[in-house]
C-alpha cells in the first residue's frame, strides 16, 4: 500500500522526519509516536500536500512526486484538526465531498447516506455541524474520508478529544474499516495501548525516526511461555531454572522471575513447573503467561534512543 | 438513559465500483456549487436574503426605465447599459464584497480547504474555479438589469440595429468588470478571513477608491488637466469600466473622455490587474495546503 524510502522533511532547522523507510500493507496499521514525532507530517507528504526535503515514496503504486493527483483519487484523509464548516449539515457536506472525489450526483447521495450510517451519525446528520459535539464532529470527519470508497484511508488521531466510551466506539470502527470494509487504514495516535488492540501492524516513530515496525501479533500474542517466580533470592531462582532446564525446557532469568520458553512438545507446562518446584521444596509465588506488550517495546527501545 | 447516539449499525458495507469523474467534471461541479452559493442557493434561507435583495434593487430601476420608455414612446434609452451600471455601481460592489467571503474565506477559515486539497482537484484549479464562480455571479448581477433594458427597450419599439451593438459592447465590458471585481474581492477575502474585515476592506478598496478617483477626475476636468484624470482612472475598476464604456460606445457616461491610446491603456491595465489577482490567489491556495 505504502512504501517510503529515505523520506526526510525539514522545516527550517527542525527536522520533522529523518530518512524514513517504512512499508504499510493491508489491514490496519497503527502509526504511533509522541507529540511532534512527525506522524501528521508523514501523512501530509504521502498525500502530496507537503513536498519532502528528500526521499521518495509510493502510495498504491503511485509516485508521490509525480502522481499525487492519482493518489488523492484513491485515498481518504481524516485530518487531526477541526475542518468542518459550521453552517452546513453533515448530510449536505458529505454529499458535496463525495462529489469532489469524483462520484456522480446520485452515487454521492447514496454513499453519503450509507457512510453516515456506518459511522453512526443518524438524525443529527440533518443538523448544522457547528452544533455538533466533538464525538459527532469526529464521525463526520471520518465519513468524508470514507464516502468515496477509497482503497486506503489516513486517519490522523481519530480518537482525539473523545471520552473513553467514544474512544472505544471509534477504535472498533477503525478496526471494522480495515477488516470488514476492506479498506487499508493508516491510523495515528500517541497512545500505543489504544492502537495495539485494533492494528495488525504497528509503526513506532520517535523524533522523526523509525523506532519499530512489526506485526502487532509479533509482540502481543501470548507466546505460550510462562513467567514463574519462586520464594527466595537469586540462588533459589537459579536453582529452579537449572532444574527446569534439566527437564529439557529452555529458560532464562528475567529480573526476579524465570522466563520459560514454550515447550517443544505437547506437555503441561504448568504441571511440570509445579512438580519441579515441589521436588526442590521451593514455594511458588506466581505463574503467569509471558505476554509481551507494545508498551514494553516502546519503553525499552525508546530509552536507548534517548 | 436513552440509547447512546453513535452506536454503530450493523449494516453490511458496500463498496463503489461505478464511474468516477475526471478533473474537468470536478471543477465544473465546484464551479456550479460556488455560483449557487454566491446567491445563497443551497445554503441557509438567511444567506439568500442579501444577494437577492441587492439583485432586486439592481433590477427594479431598469424595469422602471423600460416602463417609462414604453409609455412615453422614447426612441432611445434615457439611461443606456453601461451608464445604468455606473448608477448601480454601489449595489454591484456591495454584492461582490459581501459574497466573495462565501467563496474565498469560509474554506480557509474553517480549514475545510484541507479536505479539498486532499482530493483530486489541484489547488491552483481550485482557486481559479472559485474565482470563475464569483466572476460569473457578478456577471449575472450586472447582466440581468441590462438584459431588462435591452429586451424591454426592443419590445417598446427601439431600433434593434441601434441597440444590439451597444448592448454587446456593454456585455464585453461587463465581463472585464466581473473578472476584475472577482479578482480583487476574492483576493481580499482569501487574506482577511473574518467576513466583516473582508467586506470592509473590499468596500474601501472599491467604493471609497472609486469615489476618490471620481473627485480627482472632476477636479482635473474642471482645471483642464486631463492627464491627471486619465491616470487617476487607472486605480479603480469602475473608472476603467466607465471610461472604456464612454470611449467605445457601450452606452456609458464618464467624466473623462479617453483618447484611443488611453483606452487601450485602460484595457491593458484591467488585464494586468486581473492576471495579478489570479496569480496571487493561486499562490495563496497552493501554499495553504502545506500548512
Ligand atoms: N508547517 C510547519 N512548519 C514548521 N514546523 C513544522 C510544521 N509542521 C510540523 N512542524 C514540526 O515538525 C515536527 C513534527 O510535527 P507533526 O505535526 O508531524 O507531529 P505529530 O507526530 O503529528 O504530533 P502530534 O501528536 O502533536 O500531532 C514538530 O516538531 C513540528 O513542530
Ligand atoms: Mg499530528
Amino acid at each position: 500500500m505504502i512504501d517510503t524510502s529515505g523520506i526526510t522533511m525539514r522545516f527550517g532547522t527542525v527536522e520533522a522526519l529523518t530518512a524514513l523507510d517504512i512499508s504499510v500493507g493491508d489491514g490496519v496499521t497503527g502509526l504511533v509516536g509522541a507529540n511532534g514525532a512527525g506522524k501528521s507530517t508523514l501523512i501530509k507528504i504521502l498525500l502530496g500536500l507537503l513536498e519532502p526535503t528528500s526521499g521518495t515514496a509510493h502510495v498504491l503504486g503511485h509516485d508521490i512526486a509525480t502522481e499525487s493527483a492519482e493518489i488523492r483519487r484513491l485515498v481518504g484523509y481524516m485530518p487531526e484538526h477541526d475542518c468542518l464548516p459550521p453552517d452546513v449539515s453533515a448530510s449536505d457536506f458529505i454529499v458535496h465531498m463525495a462529489r469532489m472525489s469524483g462520484l456522480p450526483a446520485t452515487a454521492a447521495r447514496e454513499r453519503a447516506a450509507d457512510t453516515l450510517r456506518h459511522v453512526g451519525l443518524d438524525e443529527e446528520r440533518y443538523r448544522q455541524m457547528g452544533g455538533y459535539s466533538t464525538g459527532m464532529k469526529q464521525r463526520a470527519k471520518l465519513a468524508q474520508a470514507l464516502v468515496h470508497d477509497p482503497s486506503l484511508v489516513f486517519l490522523d488521531e481519530p480518537t482525539n478529544g473523545l471520552d473513553p466510551a467514544a474512544r472505544i466506539d471509534m477504535l472498533q470502527l477503525v478496526q471494522r474499516i480495515g477488516r470488514d470494509f476492506g479498506i487499508a487504514v493508516l491510523v495515528t495516535s500517541h497512545l500505543l495501548g489504544e492502537l495495539e488492540k485494533v492494528s495488525d501492524h504497528v509503526i513506532v516513530l520517535d523524533g522523526g525516526r523509525l523506532l519499530q515496525s512489526s506485526a502487532t501479533s509479533d509482540f502481543t500474542q501470548h507466546t505460550g511461555g510462562l513467567l514463574v517466580e519462586v520464594l527466595g533470592g537469586d540462588a533459589e531462582r537459579d536453582a529452579f531454572g537449572e532444574a527446569l532446564a534439566r527437564t529439557g525446557l529452555t529458560c532464562r532469568p528475567r529480573g526476579q522471575l524465570v522466563a520459560v520458553d514454550p515447550p517443544p512438545r505437547d506437555l503441561s507446562l504448568h504441571a511440570l513447573v509445579r512438580d519441579t518446584a515441589a521436588d526442590l521444596g521451593l514455594g511458588l509465588v506466581r505463574i503467569q503467561p509471558d505476554q509481551a506488550h507494545l508498551e514494553d517495546v516502546f519503553l525499552t527501545q525508546g530509552a536507548t534512543h534517548g | 438513559m436513552a440509547e447512546r447516539t453513535g452506536v454503530i449499525h450493523d449494516i453490511g458495507y458496500r463498496g463503489y465500483d461505478g464511474p468516477r469523474e475526471g478533473t474537468g467534471a470536478l471543477a465544473l461541479t465546484l464551479y456550479v456549487t460556488g455560483l449557487r452559493h454566491a446567491f445563497g442557493l443551497g445554503r441557509s434561507g438567511r444567506s439568500k436574503v442579501l444577494p437577492f435583495l441587492l439583485l432586486g434593487l439592481g433590477v427594479v430601476p431598469a424595469v422602471i426605465v423600460v416602463g417609462v420608455v414604453t409609455m412615453v414612446r422614447l426612441n432611445s434609452l434615457p439611461v443606456s447599459y453601461a451608464a445604468y451600471l455606473g448608477q448601480i455601481q454601489m449595489l454591484v460592489t456591495l454584492f461582490a464584497a459581501a459574497q466573495a467571503p462565501v467563496l474565498f474565506s469560509r474554506d480557509l477559515r474553517h480549514r475545510s480547504i484541507v479536505l479539498y486539497l486532499a482530493r483530486p482537484l489541484p489547488p491552483a484549479l481550485f482557486a481559479l474555479t472559485r474565482w470563475a464562480s464569483l466572476a460569473s455571479a457578478i456577471l449575472v448581477f450586472t447582466l440581468l438589469p441590462t438584459l431588462v433594458l435591452y429586451g424591454g427597450g426592443l419590445l417598446a419599439g427601439l431600433d434593434t440595429g441601434d441597440e444590439t451593438p451597444v448592448f454587446l459592447r456593454s456585455v464585453a465590458l461587463q465581463l472585464m468588470l466581473a473578472a476584475l471585481l472577482a479578482g480583487i474581492t476574492g483576493l481580499i477575502s482569501s487574506v482577511a478571513l473574518r467576513r466583516g474585515f473582508a467586506v470592509v476592506a473590499s468596500i474601501l478598496a472599491l467604493i471609497v477608491v472609486a469615489g476618490v478617483v471620481l473627485i480627482v477626475q472632476e477636479i482635473a476636468a474642471y482645471e483642464g488637466i486631463e492627464a491627471v484624470g486619465e491616470i487617476a482612472g487607472l486605480f479603480s475598476p469602475w473608472a476603467l469600466h466607465n471610461g472604456l464604456a464612454q470611449a467605445w460606445e457601450a452606452g456609458g457616461r464618464s467624466t473623462i473622455v479617453l483618447t484611443d491610446a488611453w483606452a487601450w491603456t485602460y484595457l491593458a491595465t484591467a488585464l494586468v490587474v486581473c492576471a495579478a489577482c489570479l496569480a496571487l490567489l493561486v499562490r495563496r491556495f497552493v501554499k495553504v495546503g502545506s500548512r
